[in-house]
Order: C-alpha cells, then structure tokens, then sequence
C-alpha cells in the first residue's frame, strides 16, 4: 500500500485512462472506427449517476450501471448518423456529437446546473455511495473497473466477434462478402464501447467531487482515450495499458514542473507531439516496438491480431 | 424583409469567399495527397497572426501582408509534405487521420502557450468603412477579402489547367496510377499541392485580420466549415469547394440572421446531413480536379 | 436438375453509361458456367449486382429459389452465395488461419470448431503451410488461393469466382483448374468470370458471353467457340493459352 497521496493519485489516473482507452479500443482499434468524441458517454455516464445521486438519493453504485446503459442508449443514434461518414469525416461527426452534448448541458440550467455544475455532497466514508475517506480504496474501484475492460476485451478477442471486428477494421467490403452483417456489428461494438466508458464518467466524477459540462464532455478526454490506445499499441489487449503507464504520469509530471495557468495547453501540445511521434516512427505503438516478446503472446490468441510488425500498406480501394 | 435577406445573402457571400479559399485548401490536398488535412484551419490560424504581428510591429496592413503569410506558408506547407505527410500516404486512415489531427493540436497549444488565449485585432483606416449599393450595406474590409478570395481562387484555377504542374497534379488526383506510369513525380507534385494548399489558407488568415480577432483555436471553425463544404462540394473537386464555400457562408449569415446567432454548429451539420442524405458525391457527383 | 441461380432481365445504369442491361441467364445446379466477354462488358457488375453491393434498376436474380435483389451482401453470403475480388481483399492484419475462420464463423459461431473447418479449407487451397503468415505478407497468387479459402469456409452452395486466374503460370493455371474440378465433383454449383481460354475450356460446361453489358451469345463450348457474333466481338484476350 502506497501511502504517498500523490502516487495513489497518479496510479488512479492510470487505471482510469487506461480503462477509457480500452473501451476506446474496442470500437476504434479493433474496428479502426476512428472516434474523437467518446467523451460524449464519459458526460452521459456522469451526468446520469450525479443527477440520480442528487435529485433521488440513489447510490452511484447504481447510478454507475444506470450510466452506462444511458451512454450505451446514446450510442445508437449517435451512431447510426456517424457510421453513414468514413474516416476523417465519421470522427469529425463524433466530435460534433460531443461538443453537442456539452452545448446541451451547458444550457441546462435548471435540469443539470448549467455550466456552474455541482459538487458531490461529501458524506465522508461512505461505501455503499461510492465514497471512500482513504484513497487507496478509489485505487481498488478503478482498478476494478481496469479488470472488467479487459476482461471484456480479452473475451471479445478469443470469441468470433474478435473476428469480425478486425475483418470490419481491414476491409468492410470484404467482410460482408463472408457474410459478416458489418452494420450490426459496428453498432454492437459500439453499445459495449459507449457502455464501459460511461462507467469511467461516473467513477471520475465521484472522484474529485465535481461535475460541469466543460469537464464531463471535455475534448481533452476524447483526445486521451484514443491517445493512451494508439502510443500503447491500437487494437491490442494491452496497448491502452501501456499507452496510460507512459502518457500519465508524463502528463502530470510535466503540469507540476511548468505548472500553473499554461499547463492545459501543455499537456495537450505534448500530447501531439507524443502522438506526432508514434505515428511516424511506430504506428503500431510501443507494444508493436516489442514485436519478438508479443508476438508469442498474440499469437495464443487465436485472432492474430495485430500488435506485430509493420502497419499494413493499403493500395488503391479495388473492386474489378 | 427582402432587404434584410439580402443584407443577410450579401453578407454571407462576402465571408464565404473566405471559406471557400479554406475549403479549396482542403480539397486541393485531398484530391492529390488523398490526406484530409484535420489542420487546415491552424494554418489559417498562423496567418492571421503572422499579420497581427505585422501589423502591430512595423504597422504593415493586413492586406499587403499576403505577400509575407503566402509564401511563408507555401514553405510550411513543402515541409509538411516532405517531413510528414510522405510518411504516412497509404498507411490507412488511423495515421492520416492521427497525424493532421495531432498537428492540429499541437499548433493550437502551441498557439495558446505563446500567444495566451487573448483576442487579437488588428485596427486599419477601413476596418469600419462601408460602400452602400442602394438599400446594402458592403463592409469593405470584407469586401476586399471577397474579392482577392476570388482572384486567388481564379490564379489557383488557372494555374491547374494552364501549367505542367497544374496539370500533373490533376493528373495525380484522378488516377494516381496513370499519372505515375506518365513520368509525374509524386514528390514535387505533392509538395507543391500542399504548399499552395496552406498559402490559401494563410491568405484567408491575413484577408480576415481588418474584420476578425486572431486567438489560438480561431481556425477549427474554418476546419468544421471546410469540411463541409469539401463533402459538399464533391471530394477532391477546386471548383465545387469554390461553389460550396460560398453556400455555406450564405447559409449561416442566413441561419444567424433567422434562427439565432449560436447557429453555426447547426447549419453545418444541417448541411452536412442533407448533402449526405440527398447527393452524397456532392455537386459534382464523383468528378475530381 | 434444379437451378441454382436464375438471372433475369438484369440492368443497371452508372450515370449515362448502361453497365448491364436486360440480363438473363441460368445455372443448373453442379454446373460450372464460364461468364466472358470484352473488358468493360459488365461481368464484375453483374457479379455485383448478384451478390448485393449494388442493386439493380431491373431485373431478378434468384439462387436456388430465393430473391437476391434487395439483399445486403452479407445476406447474400448467408443465403449460400460465396465471391471472391478481382483484386484480393485480405484482411491483412490477421493470418491466413484467422482470415479464413472469418469465412468458417458465419456458419458456427464456435471459434473451436471454425478453426476445424477453416483449416480444412486451407489445405485444399494448399496453403497450409502458411496457416501462421499475416496475410498481408503473401504473394498475390496466394492472396488468391486465400480468396478461395475464405468464400469456401462460408459453405456456399454457389461460387462465383472473378478473374481467378489472372496472371498465373502455366502451371499455376493447371493446379487452379484442378481445383475447380474438383469443387464440382462435391457438387458445388460455380460461375466463373475469367479471360483465360485454356480454364474455360477445361472446366465450363456452359458458358454465357456479355459485350457492352448484354448477353450476346450463350451456349456449350464448342458451340460459343463456333459463334461468328462471339469471335467478332472477343474471345479470349490477355490469356490465349
């Protein structure tokens, strides 16, 4: 047990992110549906359990599953206007969807407080409402939350949807020739994807105590979610893993150093050039760096998926 | 009421020369790199403050500061070809997509760092001044904007048609292959096509300095608008972005003028959706360059 | 015999061009049948237009008693129609072995017994020797091979095979041929597009000719290589084996 307050909250930050980036991971590495606005579930899950905490008493244990299934209900419309786009312009429209969302909530005043937001009203040690005097035991919630991500991927990864996805994420033209029904997959992958991430919404906002629209619908989680997957390895069981171990505590080792009012542009412009970097030199991220060890692993799981050798190189889309 | 409208078309047009120039950035790169390229409005960005700080250090007007934003961002714009976007051309969306957007991220905060979060504007002797024709009122400082818009857009237009290198970048937009097996050099052209690419977008920057207030995620507006517009206006096709541009800026001066002024976000989407939903290749259903 | 696939009265436009018009033919089912003609004369499209990535402005395609048209591709395959690309199409990020239990899940979603039959497919391809290779990293004969592998894991009572033999050696074309027969004698119904004379002859029973997106002859082989319309407007470019 750590005791340093500060470690604690860096391995929570951890956790959490690398929880958000393997719901991320789901959808937008094994899929490749390349998404900038899951931080639209993250506000939907935190929004959920905060207003049933405060207009209805109800414990954010529950509050935390009534979220997710909010998140994963949001998932259908969003994503039957989204999926009509392609690439660049389908996480556009994800971002849209996001920022949307943070309009709405900002002007729902009297519904949701608006763009003031609200505390969580500090009950002390109470467990069963998802607060917890000792620190470490946050520790424990997100880290449990980490396992469930990826327990849900490592099933989703031996089972035929793992399959199916990666087939959608290379070519989904020739996915449907082999009968997969590319539609109804991506929007399953979705629900489970919107679903995890709106858990994350609710545990962080339970957390620091404190819920606005500027911090539940933040671009800067969008941005992070897909960030940890791709510098850890995209579409690999543990990418998001590493990707979080490597990019938090970067991140908040450099918000202490420069600290003060110019840390948020800071961290996002080292995050772009974190980003910059993979991309040009290893896009398959650090996971697919360690190729040889990997790819023992990998190769257990039936799948063969990727985290192995070079990116693919795609010629001209061909149909005779 | 027919005067308010088209005050309302008027002005929209104005500004929509300027979308259009953004769009045509977009598209150009589109239609020969195959990259869509998530930082055209930072570019856009950079111009406007290349010209505020002109402007407020050796007084040089906005205007006339084309003549340094263009070819600084021509330069930027071979750079970014040759350093980055090279590495990624048929590697699959993750890194296309990931890498503009990374830059687009990065010039932003970088922006913010240097720069802080502040409203720039630039005051010239015309920022206020207006030309009236008949019950219409023209803002000149937009006006001008509208017109070089227009005549950039032509040069872009006649230099694609006219030149070698005009002509090889359509080439390369059409069918990469043939114009390969042609002798195009894929490097100059690409690199070219980028360059001139982001020139437009810093000349929009500059062209917008009498009117518009320089601050650092000033252009992912333009990102959004251009984006649009290139759906719109048929992926990869100069002349529909030109078109597109234009309607976009009627339709929000429009939407503003009738729904409300948070009405951009909707009118863009609005479009967007209809372009998808009713013609999804765009005015020019499919025809490149 | 039951027919396997009935096309009629097929069409479809591009803008102004006219891609496939008034189409009609059948397959018997356990035929091969040769589908030739000029490049440009609509065979991929009507390939297409079957199989559910376009849809048609007329016309009916029924396999084995059941309407097409309307259908999505992946309905199609369900349905037991099987294609492969002109142009390979593997997913590349995964092996060979992965690429083909894609095929072998439609029918039985339990990974351990996709894997059975997807290796079976493998080996009737002959690429069991690169069950582990990451797709992407064969050679494009391969690639083809893998092509086949995958549409055949689905368990399709009907093949349709586009430009199989493109490219491919003397031998190479042999073996291919081999292969085919071989799907025919367990009673696979094929139609195959291919501009190679030398597998046409050896493996079509029936053969339809299309030029500028109609049928312009139909019949056995001796009879379409006897047919002055067919020789007039092409028989057997690029191959000529």
């Amino acid at each position: 047990m750590v005791s340093n307050a500060f470690a604690i909250d860096i391995l929570i930050r951890v956790f959490l992110f690398a929880f958000i980036g393997v719901a991320w991971n789901l959808l937008g590495g094994y899929a490749q549906q390349l998404s900038l606005g899951h931080a639209a579930y993250f506000g939907l899950g935190a929004y959920t359990s905060t207003l049933l905490l405060i207009r209805a008493g109800v414990s954010p244990w529950i509050g935390m599953a009534a979220g997710g299934v909010v998140a994963a209900a949001a998932s259908l419309p969003i994503g039957a206007l989204c999926f009509r786009l392609r690439g660049p312009y389908f996480a556009i429209a994800t971002i849209g969807t996001a920022q949307t969302l943070m309009l709405l909530f900002l002007k729902f005043r009297d519904f949701a407080w608006g763009a003031v937001g609200t505390t969580i009203p500090n009950l002390g040690n109470a467990p069963l409402m998802m607060q917890f005097t000792a620190k470490a035991a946050y520790y424990y919630v997100a880290l449990a939350l980490l396992a469930l991500g990826l327990a849900v991927t490592s099933w989703v990864e031996r089972s035929w949807l793992g399959y199916y996805l990666v087939a959608v994420g290379e070519d989904q033209h020739a996915a449907e020739a082999v009968g997969v029904n590319v539609p109804r997959i991506k929007r399953d992958i979705y629900l489970i994807s919107a679903f995890l991430t709106g858990l994350a919404g609710t545990f962080y906002t339970q957390y620091i105590y404190f819920i606005d629209p500027n911090t539940a619908f933040s671009f800067n989680i969008s941005v992070e979610a897909a960030l940890v997957s791709i510098v850890g390895g995209i579409g690999t069981l543990w990418g998001p893993v590493l990707g979080a171990v490597v990019l938090e505590p970067a991140s908040a080792l450099a918000q202490s150093w420069l600290g003060g009012g110019a840390h948020a542009g800071v961290q996002l412009a080292l995050y772009a050039v974190i980003l910059i970097a993979v991309i040009l030199w290893r896009p398959t991220g650090l996971l697919g760096a360690l190729t040889a060890v990997y790819a023992r692993v990998v190769r257990a799981a039936p799948a063969g998926v990727p985290g192995t050798g070079r990116p693919v190189r795609k010629g001209l889309p061909l149909d005779g | 009421m027919t005067a308010v409208v088209a005050q309302a078309v008027v002005n929209g047009l104005l500004i929509g020369g300027i979308y259009a120039l953004v769009s045509i950035g977009v598209t150009l790169i589109f239609g020969v790199v195959k990259i869509v390229n998530f930082a055209q409005g930072e570019f856009v960005m950079i111009g406007m403050y290349i010209s505020y700080w002109l402007a407020t250090l050796i007084r040089l007007d906005p205007v006339v500061s084309l003549a340094v934003s263009m070819p600084a961002l021509f330069v930027c714009g071979v750079l970014l070809q040759k350093f980055m976007l090279r590495r990624v051309l048929g590697l699959g969306d993750m890194p296309q997509i990931f890498l503009t957007f990374a830059i687009s991220l990065l010039l932003m905060n970088l922006a913010l760092l240097l720069f802080t979060a502040n409203y720039r504007t630039v005051q010239t002797p015309y920022t206020f001044s207006a030309l009236r024709l008949g019950p219409l009122y023209l803002s000149v400082p937009r006006v001008i904007a509208f017109v070089l818009a227009m005549l950039l857009s032509a040069a872009l237009e006649l230099f694609l048609r006219t030149t070698d290198l005009g002509k090889a970048m359509r080439a390369a937009a059409q069918n990469r292959d043939v114009a390969m097996l042609m002798g195009v050099n894929p490097d100059r052209v690409f690199a070219v096509a980028v360059g001139l690419a982001l020139a437009l977008a810093g000349a929009a920057g500059s062209l917008l300095m009498p009117f518009y207030p320089a601050y650092p995620t000033a252009g992912q507006q333009f990102t959004l608008f251009a984006f649009v517009a290139v759906v719109l206006g048929t992926l990869g096709n100069v002349r529909g972005a030109l078109i597109a541009g234009l309607m976009m800026g009627m339709a929000e001066s429009l939407g503003v003028q009738f729904v409300g002024a948070d009405s951009g976000l909707i009118v863009v989407f609005g479009m967007l959706l209809v372009t998808l939903a009713v013609r999804p290749g765009g005015l020019y259903g499919g025809q490149t360059l | 015999m039951a027919e396997a696939l009935v096309v009629r009265g097929l069409s479809k436009r591009f803008g102004g061009l006219r891609a496939v018009h008034d189409l009609s033919f059948s397959v018997q089912e356990g035929q091969t049948v040769a589908l030739i003609g000029p490049n440009g004369a609509g065979k991929t499209t009507s390939f297409n237009l079957i199989t559910g990535y376009y849809r048609p402005d007329a016309g009916s395609a029924l396999a084995f008693g059941h309407e097409l048209v309307g259908l999505y591709p992946y309905d199609v395959c369900a349905r037991g129609l099987a294609r492969t690309f002109q142009v390979a199409r593997p997913f590349g990020r995964m092996t060979v072995l992965a690429n083909v239990m894609t095929g072998a899940l439609l029918r039985d979603k339990r990974v351990a017994a996709a894997r059975e039959r997807a290796l079976k497919a493998i080996d009737f391809v002959g690429l069991s020797a690169k069950e582990a290779s990451p797709a992407r990293d064969l050679s494009t004969i391969d690639q083809r091979r893998l092509e086949v592998a995958r549409a055949l894991a689905t368990e399709p009572r009907l093949l349709l095979l586009d430009e199989a033999m493109a490219g491919l050696n003397h031998t190479e074309i042999d073996q291919a041929v081999g292969l085919v027969r071989q799907l025919s004698q367990r009673g696979l119904t094929i139609v195959i597009v291919e501009h190679v004379m030398r597998a046409i002859m050896a493996v079509a029973q029936h053969i339809v000719v299309l030029d500028h997106g109609q049928k312009i002859a139909e019949g056995s082989p001796k009879e379409i290589a006897a047919n002055p319309e067919v020789i007039r407007a092409y028989l057997g470019t690029g191959g000529g084996h």
